[in-house]
């Protein structure tokens, strides 16, 4: 099998896991006590006729149809492309995340890069210098990291140097243009708040996976050629180290784009797909949920091949064919 | 509905509906004072976004926040209770025998692209849209009466370009705010959409406001959902001719996830004006950038009583529920949970409306009517206690210790509090206070909601004297809208048929009341003046629910806005603010 085919074969199970996935989310949320209808209900007064109110909102919804039915017509009108219409926000749901999508994703781009580049560097750091006063040091800031709830770093951050030093905005202005040296300002906060933890986590994954190929006998053989440290720990030990730790945090980036990014959107008032979602499903709004499940299925396993496909780069010995 | 007619006024959130005296309001004056416009105005809010801009799809007040910012409206109340005119010529003219309501437009306004509005527009609206039966207009009950025992919509039509008048077939005085509240569509363009709700509900410039013209302030220009909606100013505003062109050049409402990310906003200078929660008021107050006004609303925090079948069988007596509401203090509630913030209650209709009257009231729960001991012995009388040792020790009738289930929504540090505080009032005397928070979905599904047991009616807020809840439940912490020029509004909770009568109370004297004050005979403002006082000293002694407080708001605006006036409609002329 070469790789071609693996990557297409590896689709096609996405495809079908996706299917699954917005299958059940379909008929879980239809299946819930609530109903867009019920804010309506709420508010009517003596003299209305309930029924037909709720009818008539219904079919302005589209969900006053047979339940196969209406599952039938929604993956109709999405293989024409048409996603719904959000009936939460008054617009149609891609429109809806085509506007959205950027502020999550280069939050999520630079939180990881961020995340990455440090959280690497600090793991091959405190790897190489075990046990000395910087391992514990940095041990303690990357277990303070990881506790650190985002939302209590996120507000301090606001209040020390937005409120206090003044030199950041206390909220994300989304009228700043996106490539331009003040939108990477204004997304300074955003991104320690969301990259502190990912650096924490990753150092602490990246210590670990180093001190474990660091006994190996392939490095003591290498060492034993008379090879430079630099090299021994650059090419062999952190290249060994990398394999676990790139499958963390290929998994992580969806996990971060859909859940971890919300509270941090939420502070800051980045208007991202994370705090899109929790409306839609406080709101009921069905057709935005779904779009956002399946987008979310499909990061999560496109990820999860990249994942596979860097493995190759990573370690020679893994072959598709 | 005066208080959608504030909401619609003004975008700052802040409803309010006031004294109506007709009091037609030439207004000449310029913004005496104001440098040319320049500015951004930027609202901070953590509500939530708006639904929608469709106006007659929103069932939410910041939806018609938003609306109201390039749609001023037929006219609006000042902070005196003075009707201020804004698309009208003249005050509505109601005919002496209250059947017909004439509506003069000014004959300036325009849809954008310069068609002229008409009255026209305001028939196609009422009887194209807001009556018909594929729209399923959330508020056509409003625009209904009963005519031999049909419920059928009243009658619109078109007297000449700018005039129209709507017939009645019965006399209802405070039908004349329904009115004021009316607004509009365009005709020429929401025809190419009626007929097909869907249709309408996706039509780009009912959505994105493309169509108001000359008719706000402020013209929309960009809405990003969860973030914010931009409305720039309008130089064509038809209010600019007289008053002078609104001053801020754009006036923005940023969403807000949390509240403390909106206090910090403000405290940084970031947001112009935002409203604070009671904790925060003191903070704000000491710092010399930002001023910060304490103004009443329109709303009351209360606890209902559960007198259906399903609650405990103590509440369906009047005497057990004024003891209830004596062991608890309202000026505990207010200092305690709203810092300070609030005036007692103890009826329905609070101060600031022209027809409070406190003759008569019963004021439980304060002063001398604050007593422990009187509430335990009322209850002894009741017989829910017997006297053991010289002390009254509160029993059920089976001789078991009183147990009461208090729900309450989660989300809401006042409702928490108020609960815990309940807890304890109601301990104090021997009652055992069960609280239980839930999401109010659930809520509304499990203990709002009732149908007689057995039956195949559909489930909603009042099926009947012998209609229960899903879940069983005694007391229920909320708040109420009141309507402040129109209190008839609130017989939904008081009425024995009230829409949102969720707890069973029925008193055919205030059935009468309710009627009496939409009668013939009420369009003498003196006997409507005496129906409301009435109603007010029956519910404070009937005791339906625990009138607790009428809430105060503190709204924090930079110091340098000028042109504020502080007030219940303290947006009125947010037009005219500026800074300075």
């Amino acid at each position: 099998m070469s790789l071609r085919t693996y990557i297409a074969k590896r689709l096609l199970h996405a495809v079908l896991i996706a299917w699954g996935v917005m299958t059940a989310a379909f008929f879980l949320m239809r299946l819930g006590p609530n109903s867009p209808a019920d804010k309506y209900i709420a508010s009517l007064g003596a003299g209305h006729n309930v029924t037909a109110v709720v009818a008539a909102i219904e079919s302005r919804y589209g969900i006053d149809k047979p339940l196969h039915e209406q599952y039938f017509n929604y993956i109709a009108s999405l293989l024409q492309g048409d996603w719904g219409w959000s009936f939460g926000t008054s617009m149609p749901v891609m429109e809806l995340i085509k506007t959205h999508w950027i502020y999550s994703f280069q939050l999520v781009l630079l939180s990881s890069i961020f995340a990455i580049v440090l959280g690497i560097s600090l793991g091959m750091f405190t790897a190489v210098k075990k046990n000395s006063r910087a391992d514990h040091i940095a041990a303690f800031f990357s277990f303070a990291g990881i506790s650190i709830p985002h939302f209590w770093l996120g507000i301090m951050l606001i209040l020390i140097f937005s409120v206090k030093f003044g030199w950041f905005k206390t909220y994300y202005d989304t009228s700043l243009p996106m490539l331009s040296l003040e939108n990477l300002h204004a997304l300074t906060l955003p991104v320690f708040t969301l990259g502190t933890g990912m650096v924490a986590g990753y150092s602490r994954y990246v210590r670990s996976a180093m001190l474990e190929n660091m006994g190996k006998d392939f490095v003591r053989t290498a060492r034993a050629k008379g090879l430079p440290e630099r090299t021994v720990i650059g090419k062999h030990v952190f290249r060994n180290a990398m394999l676990p730790v790139i499958t963390i945090i290929m998994l992580d980036m969806s996990g971060i784009v859909f859940g971890g990014a919300y509270i941090t959107e939420v502070i800051f008032g980045i208007p991202g797909l994370g705090w899109m979602s929790l409306k839609a499903v406080f709101a009921d709004d069905y057709s935005v949920v779904m779009a956002v499940t399946l987008i979310g299925a499909f990061v999560t396993l496109l990820f999860n091949l990249l994942a596979d496909i860097a493995y190759i780069y990573l370690d020679p010995r893994i072959r598709y064919e | 509905m005066c208080g959608r007619a504030a909401l619609l006024s003004a975008g700052i959130g802040l409803s309010g509906c006031l004294e109506r005296e007709a009091k037609e309001q030439n207004q000449s004056t310029n913004l005496t004072g104001a440098p040319g416009k320049s500015g951004k105005f930027i609202e901070g809010s953590s509500g939530g976004d708006a639904e929608t801009l469709n106006w007659l799809l929103a069932s939410d007040a910041t939806s018609f926040g938003y609306i109201g910012l390039t749609l001023d409206g037929l006219m609006t109340y000042d902070n005196n209770f003075n009707t201020i005119l804004r698309w009208m010529k003249k005050d509505i003219e109601v005919s002496d025998d209250g059947l017909s309501y004439t509506v003069t437009l000014r004959d300036d306004l325009e849809w954008s692209g310069g068609k002229p509005v008409t009255s026209e527009d305001f028939v196609y609206t009422m009887k194209n849209l807001m009556f018909a039966d594929w729209m399923a207009y959330s508020y056509a009950g409003d625009w209904k009466e009963e005519v031999d025992g049909k419920s059928v919509f009243i009658e619109p039509g078109v007297d000449n370009e700018t005039t129209f008048t709507i017939h009645r077939k019965t006399v209802n005085p405070e039908f004349l705010y329904t009115v004021t509240d009316l607004n509009v569509y365009p005709k020429h363009i929401a025809s190419k959409y009626e007929g097909d709700v869907k249709t309408f509900t996706q039509a780009p410039e009912l959505n994105d406001l493309s169509y108001t013209g000359n008719l706000g302030p402020y013209r929309y220009k960009e809405w990003i959902r969860n973030d914010k909606i931009v409305m720039e100013h309008n130089p064509d505003y038809y209010g600019g001719k007289v008053k002078g062109e609104p001053y801020f050049d754009e006036y923005i409402i940023k969403i807000f996830g949390t509240s403390e990310a909106r206090h910090a906003a403000m405290e940084a200078g970031d947001i112009t004006s935002t409203g604070l929660e009671p904790e925060q008021v003191k903070k704000f107050k000491e710092m010399p950038s930002v001023q910060v006004f304490t103004v009443p609303t329109s709303q009351y925090q209360m606890m209902q009583y559960n007198m259906r079948d399903n609650g405990w069988a103590g509440l369906k007596d009047k005497k057990v529920r004024q003891a209830l509401t004596m062991a608890i203090g309202k000026e505990k509630i207010i200092q305690q949970v709203r810092l300070g913030f609030g005036e007692p209650a103890y009826s329905f209709i609070p101060k600031t409306s022209p027809w409070y009257d406190d003759t008569g009231l019963l004021k439980l729960g304060l002063g001398d009517l604050y007593n422990k001991n009187k509430a335990k012995e009322m209850l002894l009388d009741a017989g829910y206690g017997v006297r053991e040792n010289g002390e009254i020790k509160l029993v059920d009738k089976n001789g078991a210790k009183i147990k009461l289930k208090l729900i309450t929504n989660t989300g809401s540090k006042v409702a928490e509090s108020t609960a815990f505080l309940v807890k304890q009032e109601l301990g104090d005397i021997g009652i055992e206070v069960d609280i239980k928070l839930v999401p109010w979905e659930t809520e509304l599904r499990k203990y709002y909601m009732n149908k007689v047991p057995g039956s195949d009616q559909q489930p909603r807020n009042n099926n009947g004297a012998r209609a229960v809840s899903e879940e069983p439940w005694d007391l229920i912490l909320a708040g109420h809208f009141v309507d402040l020029l129109q209190p008839s509004g609130s017989e939904i909770f008081f009425a024995t048929d009230g829409g949102l009568n969720i707890y069973g109370y029925s008193n055919p004297r205030v059935d009468a009341l309710f009627k009496k004050a939409r009668s013939k005979e009420a369009l003498d403002k003196n006997v409507r003046k005496e129906v409301y006082a009435e109603l007010s000293k029956i519910l404070s002694e009937d005791q339906p629910i625990d009138f607790f407080t009428f809430p105060t708001a503190n709204i924090a605006f930079k110091a340098d806005v000028k042109g504020i006036e502080p007030g219940i409609n303290m947006n009125y002329n947010y037009m005219e603010w500026y800074f300075g």
